[in-house]
């Protein structure tokens, strides 16, 4: 089965960017805590994760960011998380996310 | 109000199938005339109880049936299992973001049911 959530990372002077682009599910969601954990124990740099193209993402996904965060604040860095589209971001103030991550537009 | 159409959708507790029931759900609001927020709103809490009957049952043996009440204003989704040890599975989640996630998105939530394993609520606000 084709995988729904398409991940591209560029690596810059001080951050990392992260795109999205799909769906995070508790399906995909096994591929893509494997490659951000992998980043966040292996950059010395914020995390920044563009959300443009995210059209979903469940509990299981925000865990996923949650336990990122974790290793990258371990090294005083942090996440931002961009563009988020408004539904998704209802998730986060839901949960109280809101005020654990950056987020911003 | 109490006429309803029942729709059902029977699969494998497996990660790969909560897409469908996404799709399933999401097509089935939009006819009932839910706006797409809150088809939005109904696709996430699906799915919330499907991950977490995932995470629980086996995914080997236990196949879920999702019934879809069709009102002519409500969306009633029932989920039911022949494990029975999948009853009353959010006892002790409280604290966990897709409990919340359902509780908020919802309008009825019954998590403990003598007759199936769960059900799930959303009306349509000022039609009748």
């Amino acid at each position: 089965m084709a995988e729904e959530l398409d991940y591209r990372e560029e690596y810059l002077e001080g951050s990392v960017n992260i795109y999205l682009k799909g769906e995070l599910d508790i399906y995909s969601s096994e591929g893509f805590k494997e490659k951000l954990y992998n980043t966040a124990d292996n950059t010395d740099a914020d995390l920044k994760i563009h959300c443009d193209n995210l059209r979903y993402i469940d509990s299981t996904g925000l865990g996923i960011f949650v336990g990122a965060l974790k290793r990258i604040k371990a090294k005083n860095k942090n996440i931002i998380l961009i563009n988020l589209k408004d539904n998704l971001k209802k998730l986060f103030i839901i949960t109280g996310l809101d005020k654990v991550f950056i987020i911003e537009e | 109000m109490d006429n309803f159409d029942a729709i059902e959708l029977k699969l494998p507790l497996k990660a790969e199938y909560v897409s469908i029931v996404r799709l399933t759900a999401s097509g089935i609001s939009n006819r009932i005339g839910f706006d797409i927020d809150s088809i939005e709103d109904i696709k996430i809490a699906i799915a919330e109880v499907c991950n977490k009957l995932i995470t629980v049952g086996n995914a080997k043996e236990d196949y879920v049936k999702i019934i879809f009440k069709v009102f002519k204003d409500k969306l009633t989704v029932i989920f039911d299992s022949e494990d029975k040890s999948l009853k009353c599975i959010f006892s002790g989640s409280e604290n966990e973001f897709g409990l919340s996630i359902i509780n908020a998105l919802m309008d009825e939530v019954d998590l403990c049911s003598d007759s199936y394993i769960l059900s799930i609520s959303k009306v349509i606000e000022g039609k009748s």
